[in-house]
């Protein structure tokens, strides 16, 4: 059921109706309301993996109860139980392809797709998500960072919540569980505001994601016959392609559950505007960056502190590895985490002074300082070197194979680099669709800018006058009637 | 030593990691509302404030830390 399809409309209505007239009365029965309808979503989305739902969600449960229970030395087996099922489904379904080939291609040099093509795995749904929610609940409990889900319900509820199922945000229970512990009321500002949310996802989808991915699949199916500046045209769009499609999801989830009021956690805030690669991971998926961070860096890093700096640089590299890996099972996505982990290196010798323009500033120790209508010189090279360096990565993360990526970043350096780029056909005639792509990313830019202090692009409630709201309700409506495309209707990140 | 000790020389490894001009000791601060405290900076200022009183953390411990408060309350415990 794509979020942009009629039936998902109906069904989110429906749920929506139900949820604020005969299941208003207690939190027991919105959340029952919300299980059932998450188990129904998923079961239309593949009803064949409902049943390794159901089993993650008890599992982890009972687990977690008995984790909580238990004295220390069978607390510790509990969690290692916990983690081995947890790792292990989600090792099965989504690594066993890509380690046992690597495996058969290292150890026997034949190319193993036509022998083990036969086992034919296939992904169930938002596996990654699930289960990551499911590994940080067990730990928080072996921590006794957090008390156990009140009952089987509010952690089903947890685990299968529809709105972030398929693609995040990544919820700690600590945070998701007090917020379904309580009857919801319904409130229209709350409402309204995710509405707002929800179009200006669908607009960054459907108009730039989708306008970007015209220009972009051509472009990596032929990329041996490009000229390097098509190719770096090809990165730049791949960048926003990605960014908007995911940024996209995340605020029309995010929107969605406010219709439930249910606030999920940002999962991006205008990462473009950091101005070093540290700043870029607090903007870019927020919610998988801070689980990393807590669950993976934070115990790595406190073991090896002893070796300072270097204990340091290990522990990011590791966990960009891992972040990388959490993708998928290729080699361009354990790639793509290294380059991000390398580039702390440089911010890890030197220490240099940490940027202040981040949201969350100390109003103790941090000067007032003048507002600037847009970034200092400094500041606007910094971006820029940054958005290459990331560009760069993308590269990597969207190539079917490392050569790939590699001959298509040797192509973008060469001579041709500096020719006149050539468009796609796909993309109108002299690249009409191109050019019209490259406005609408600048004035998602624009918009970034002036509400980079807000909540979400599209939090407008200090727009007093109702008729510039409507004209921006309709300039986004048209934008996405006229110039969207449901071509890629599917979401990337529903992949992973 | 005394308490008022252990949150100067704190301070100081604060302002020195987080290279912030001046720092305000409020007890009640949390790292989330210090423009530069992440988990990168907090494993430093462990690390620094591990060294200057000569004690060792348990990770555990960390975890459990809410505020300024509890961090200098860590401290002083293990002195």
């Amino acid at each position: 059921m794509p979020l942009h399809s009629f039936e998902f409309i109906l069904f989110l209505s429906l749920v929506f109706i139900l949820y604020w007239s005969l299941f208003k009365n207690s939190a027991r029965a919105q959340n029952t309301l919300l299980t059932a309808a998450s188990l129904f979503f998923y079961g239309w989305a593949d009803w064949r993996f409902l049943s390794l739902l159901v089993f993650s969600v008890l599992f982890n449960f009972y687990t977690g109860k008995a984790i909580r229970r238990s004295a220390t030395k069978t607390r510790q087996y509990l969690l290692y139980l916990g983690l081995a099922v947890n790792i292990g489904i989600l090792f099965y379904f989504k690594y066993f392809h890509f380690f046992y080939g690597s495996f058969l291609r290292f150890f026997n040099g034949y190319e193993p797709d036509a022998r083990y093509g036969a086992l034919n795995i296939i992904l169930p749904l938002g596996i990654s998500f699930f289960t990551f929610q499911a590994i940080g609940y067990l730990v928080d409990l072996y921590k006794e960072e957090m008390e156990p889900a009140p009952g089987l319900l509010s952690f089903a509820t947890y685990m299968t919540y529809f709105p972030k199922m398929t693609a995040g945000p990544i919820e700690r229970a600590e945070n998701f569980l007090p917020r379904i512990a309580v009857r919801r009321e319904f409130n229209r500002t709350r409402t309204v505001d995710g509405l707002r949310q929800i179009l200006w996802g669908s607009f960054t989808k459907l108009v730039i994601a989708n306008n970007c991915a015209t220009f972009t699949t051509p472009v990596f199916d032929n990329y041996d016959h490009l000229s390097g500046s098509t190719l770096l045209l090809g990165a730049f769009f791949y960048l926003f392609q990605v960014y908007c499609d995911f940024s996209g999801y995340s605020n029309i989830a995010i929107g969605i559950s406010k219709l439930f009021g249910i606030d999920l956690m940002r999962n991006f805030a205008a990462p473009f505007f950091s101005t070093n690669i540290r700043d870029y991971w607090k903007k870019w998926h927020i919610s998988l960056s801070s689980w990393m961070m807590h669950y993976v860096f934070t115990p790595i890093s406190f073991t090896l502190r002893r070796y300072h700096k270097t204990g340091l640089i290990l522990s990011i590299i590791i966990t960009f590895l891992v972040i990388g890996l959490w993708h998928g099972a290729n080699w361009t996505f354990i790639l793509f985490g290294l380059l991000h982990g390398l580039y702390f290196i440089p911010l890890i010798l030197a220490s240099k002074p940490i940027s202040r323009t981040t949201s969350g500033q100390n109003p103790a120790s941090a000067p007032a300082k003048k507002a600037h209508p847009g970034p200092s010189p400094r500041q606007g090279l910094q971006m820029l070197g940054l958005f290459i360096l990331v560009m760069l990565t993308l590269i990597v993360f969207g190539a079917d194979s490392v050569s790939q990526a590699i001959h298509y970043i040797g192509r973008l350096f060469s001579p041709s680099l500096f020719s006149k780029p050539s468009f796609p056909v796909e993309q109108g005639i002299g690249g009409t669709k191109t050019l019209l792509t490259i406005l609408f990313i600048l004035a998602l830019m624009t918009v970034e800018w002036i509400q980079k202090n807000k909540n979400h692009e599209m939090q407008i409630d200090d727009i007093k006058h109702p008729a510039l709201r409507i004209g921006i309700y309709y300039t986004l409506i048209l934008a996405i009637l006229l110039f969207g495309s449901v071509v890629h209707i599917y979401f990337m990140y529903a992949q992973f | 030593m005394e308490r008022k000790e252990i949150i100067e020389k704190i301070r100081i490894i604060l302002v020195t990691v987080l290279k912030h001009d001046e720092f305000e000791m409020r007890e009640d601060l949390t790292a989330a509302a210090v423009a530069g405290w992440d988990s990168l900076s907090h494993m430093m200022i462990v690390t620094e404030i591990e060294n200057e009183f000569n004690i060792r953390f348990k990770l555990k411990e960390l975890n459990k830390l809410e505020n300024l408060h509890s961090l200098i309350d860590l401290v002083q415990s293990k002195l």
